[in-house]
């Protein structure tokens, strides 16, 4: 984890939420560059388990090992199911499904930050 | 059993994993990934901690799988699980809701369901009250 990349994350998941829900309100499916949106937060999502990994892996430990790593992996799969659940079927609530996705990862993100404490 | 062709005919059929119920399955798929994997963790690393709270971590997770896989298929056979996994989800958070703030001690170790699940901005308390009036907006028509 790095702070900084982190806080990224969860500015992106941010405006991913309120962009989902505000093409719901305005009862639209996502437009094109919502869902690459989307997969931008995923792929900058994905980046910060592969640096944790690597810290892992080099010898970081946090306070609860198990669920970190439980984090780091259910992190990376919210968003494109959820891409998948907004796609096969395209309404308002498209939108929804993306918001609920990115509020997951968003809270994920700060409880991560939180797990990511160096055991004493 | 499974919906198939029977359709009523001339009326609106809702699907419960259509428009709204869309979202709600999103939001119990989210919650079945969460609660599983905490109990997962749980149970492999200090089940002799708290068994009581981590095998009810279990069932919890167990039931939003249930209910988010029940949910997104919408057939009228698993609209009937969908309202057993939910009574028994609505069951289980009011009744460990309250006992973990009447009997702290009894749960030592936090779940979803823990004082109602403060832990997950009480979304654990409404879902099911979500899920029961979802299932009861598409209820069947009778034909």
């Amino acid at each position: 984890m790095i702070d900084a990349l982190a806080y990224v994350v969860v500015a992106l998941a941010g405006v991913a939420v309120i962009w989902g829900l505000v093409t719901a309100a305005a009862n639209k499916p996502p437009g094109k560059a919502q869902l690459l949106f989307a997969a931008g937060v995923e792929v900058v999502t994905v980046v910060q388990s592969i640096i944790a990994a690597v810290k892992l892996a080099a010898g970081f430990r946090p306070v609860e090992v198990a669920t970190t790593i439980g984090y780091l992996i259910g992190i990376v799969i919210l968003i494109p199911i959820a891409w998948v659940w907004a796609n096969v079927e395209r309404n308002r609530f498209s939108g929804v499904v993306l918001a609920v996705a990115a509020l997951g990862v968003l809270a994920m993100t700060l409880r991560l930050l939180v797990l990511w404490t160096p055991a004493a | 059993m499974t919906g198939g062709p029977t359709q009523p005919t001339g009326s609106t059929v809702r699907k419960t994993n259509s428009g709204a119920g869309r979202a709600l399955v999103a939001v119990y798929g989210i919650f079945a990934i969460a609660a599983t994997a905490r109990a997962g963790v749980q149970l492999i690393t200090k089940f002799e901690q708290a068994p009581l709270a981590y095998l009810l971590s279990a069932l919890a997770g167990l039931i939003y799988i249930v209910a988010t896989i029940t949910l997104a298929r919408g057939t009228r056979a698993s609209r009937r699980l969908a309202l057993i996994a939910i009574i028994i989800e609505l069951v289980g958070v009011v009744v460990v809701g309250t006992l973990s703030v009447v009997e702290p001690e009894a749960f030592p170790r936090a779940t979803v369901w823990s004082v109602y699940g403060i832990g997950y901005g009480f979304v654990p308390l409404v879902l099911p009250i979500l899920g029961l009036a979802w299932l009861w907006y598409t209820r069947p028509v009778t034909p």
